[in-house]
């Protein structure tokens, strides 16, 4: 007995001896990495970057020729997964048809798509087990590369058509107007978490009619019941996606107080240190597919084209006549100067961030889809 | 055993003779020490675990970004507790759990006596109720959200729903293996309706619902930190749940940890409890027998 107790306080002892002797990985193994040649892109001039600081919610997207930057296939053909938190969402089309249309193939990279909640994808792309997340920078990732990770944002993926109503909507009390509607102490019905890219023009929208994320109760919901709940005096307020707030629009009872800001996409692609150190050509490629696709196939107003509507529809699975129920969205690669620093004060009045803010250069890296249009800094 | 056994063979045949062991030989001592080693046992094996744990995170063999080390954990469910921001979940879980608990054996406890007790009323409830019983509870809360809205009525309809069963089926079980002489000698005795529930049933079936009450406990904390991930604003689950959607493990361990505390106090309070309520009952410790 006395020597088994003996044993387990030497074991123990010993334990503790080597775990504070234990030297921390820093975490600095990765290289620097080395300048890379930029040369101009046949196709991509003038207007194939815009400046990042224009916030104008008018500004016309980075856009290059119809099918270009042309394809530089890599020398090696290489196998990219690619974390979508949904197949089915119109944000992610341009991924489905790059790869549908063989975009990527044409660069030499065979891509999968593959459904990951972010929580669960964030690990496997920092541990390099996932090439890159087609994501945004949420409050996870803001925590993620606060606690040591290598993930930037990359490239943007879209901001709402002006005509879109896709946001906050409010059930209107006696004698309430869309211009007079105090939200403080309101009940939010949402399927967003409070950690989504969403907390940023919700808090703006919130802010703006007295209310704001750390003034209002937020109440989760699923999908199907954030409608049903405005509707049945569950919830004061909800944030409405795309096609959902159609039912609701021309109701006099309800009011839009605000949506995802014009001109400045909210998320995209997110790269882990696979393609942002480890194998850059692999990663400008596929960001040079992704640009195309966007050139190539949602310059404009790509809805207009029945054809297409029902190619997308068959791609994301989804009825043709949702997808034509909404107006176009405004497919943007480049990234707005400022956003994740508007993320990350979103994200504090939501109390879902910790730490100090990081720097935008910790976040975000222009220098890929630069590259990828021939910009030179 | 330690007990001494030894062939000694004789001329005319082999007997066995057993000698006393130390068991015999010094009753209380090696209780005693038979006690200190199982309390040992229970109480380094975590601690190594816990340490390896630590190591573990230390010496980078796991990725202490994704599995936190136990001080981080321990040090940031400190540094929540002493600022304030721990105690709500830990209540609003309590709260719900207490309530659902308190509902569902009561009703348990009532349905299995009379279903126990009647055959008729066992005919006409059992089919039903023993199909509802396969239906996972979690899949009951759509159900319970349209009948009681976003508040704390599905919660807490969800732990009652969960722990009714536990209850209804070991009462239920209890009355009908209560031996017939025990209810013919109360009749015997011309006990009334009430005499024959106090002085028979009662005493007769209580441990075995007692059983399951102790096993409804550690269910309903696990039935109400799945439900508080899908329709709560607060409690532990959501606490796990939601750091875990923002990617703050230490914050997730934390919550694990207190739903683990969680659970093993509410089943040994309720194990306590019916100790204290069948003295008569063999004892149930739980843990390791001595």
């Amino acid at each position: 007995m006395r020597r088994f107790a003996c044993g387990a306080v030497l074991a123990a002892v010993a334990l503790l001896v080597s775990a504070g002797c234990a030297a921390q990985d820093s975490g600095d193994g990765a290289g620097a990495s080395e300048p890379r040649t930029i040369k101009a892109v046949p196709g991509c001039e003038e207007g194939s970057w815009t400046d990042p600081a224009d916030l104008a919610a008018d500004r016309a997207p980075a856009r290059c020729a119809k099918g270009t930057p042309a394809p530089k296939p890599l020398k090696e053909r290489r196998k990219l997964t690619i974390a979508t938190g949904t197949l089915s969402a119109e944000y992610v089309a341009p991924l489905q048809v790059a790869v549908a249309k063989g975009e990527f193939k044409k660069e030499g990279l065979d891509v999968t798509l593959k459904v990951l909640p972010t929580p669960d994808a964030l690990p496997l792309l920092a541990k390099g087990d996932v090439d890159a997340q087609w994501a945004a920078p949420e409050a996870a990732v803001i925590n993620g590369v606060n606690s040591g990770f290598d993930i930037k944002w990359v490239a943007g993926n879209f901001s709402p058509d002006p005509e879109s109503k896709s946001g906050l909507w409010v059930r209107l009390k006696d004698g309430e107007s869309a211009s007079r509607v105090p939200m403080a102490d309101r009940k939010l019905g949402t399927m967003i978490g409070k950690g989504s890219v969403i907390a940023y023009p919700m808090n703006q929208a919130l802010k703006k009619h007295g209310g704001g994320l750390d003034k209002v109760q937020f109440q989760a919901l699923g999908s199907a019941d954030v409608l049903t709940a405005l509707q049945n005096g569950g919830v004061d307020s909800a944030w409405l996606l795309d096609p959902v707030w159609r039912k609701v629009d021309g109701d006099g009872r309800y009011a839009f107080l605000g949506g995802q800001p014009a001109g400045e996409p909210l998320g995209g692609m997110l790269f882990g240190p696979n393609l942002l150190t480890d194998d850059v050509d692999a990663g400008v490629a596929l960001l040079r597919a992704y640009i195309r696709t966007i050139n190539t196939y949602f310059a404009d107003d790509y809805k207009k084209d029945p054809a297409f509507v029902a190619e997308l529809a068959r791609l994301m699975r989804t009825d043709r006549t949702v997808l034509e129920s909404t107006p176009s969205l405004r497919m943007d690669w480049e990234i707005r100067a400022g956003t994740t620093n508007r993320l990350q004060s979103a994200y504090r009045a939501a109390g879902v961030s910790e730490g100090d803010p990081l720097p935008e250069s910790r976040l975000v890296d222009r220098a890929l889809y630069g590259e990828a249009v021939g910009h030179r800094p | 055993m330690n007990t001494a056994v030894r062939k000694e063979r004789t001329d005319a045949a082999a007997v066995l003779v057993r000698r006393p062991g130390p068991q015999e030989l010094h009753p209380v001592r090696t209780h005693r020490r038979r006690r200190t080693l199982e309390l040992s046992l229970a109480l380094a094996v975590p601690l190594l675990l816990v340490l390896l744990w630590q190591l573990a995170a230390a010496q980078a063999w796991i990725d202490d970004r994704v599995y936190p080390a136990p001080t981080t954990i321990l040090a940031d469910g400190w540094d929540r507790a002493a600022a304030g921001d721990l105690w709500p979940d830990v209540w609003a879980t309590l709260k719900r759990v207490l309530a659902g608990y308190a509902i569902g054996t009561a009703s348990g406890y009532a349905l299995g006596l009379l279903m126990g007790s009647l055959s008729l009323v066992r005919a006409a409830l059992e089919p039903l109720l023993d199909a509802l019983y396969v239906v996972p509870k979690l899949a009951l809360l759509p159900i319970f959200l349209n009948m009681f809205g976003l508040g704390e009525g599905p919660q807490v309809a969800l732990v009652a729903a969960t722990v009714f069963f536990f209850v209804w089926i070991s009462t239920m079980s209890a009355v009908m293996s209560i031996p017939a002489g025990y209810r013919d000698a109360g009749q015997v005795f011309g006990a009334s309706s009430w005499q024959m529930f106090r002085h028979v049933l009662l005493p007769a079936s209580l441990p075995a619902v007692l059983v399951g009450a102790r096993i409804a406990a550690g269910v309903a904390v696990l039935v109400i930190v799945a439900s508080e991930q899908i329709a709560a604003a607060n409690g532990l689950g959501h606490l796990i749940f939601d750091s875990r959607a923002l990617f703050q493990n230490d914050v997730m361990f934390v919550g694990i940890v207190c739903v683990a505390v969680l659970g093993v106090v509410f089943s040994e309070l309720v194990r306590i409890l019916g100790r204290l309520l069948t003295p008569w009952a063999p004892r149930d410790r739980g843990r390791g027998q001595s």
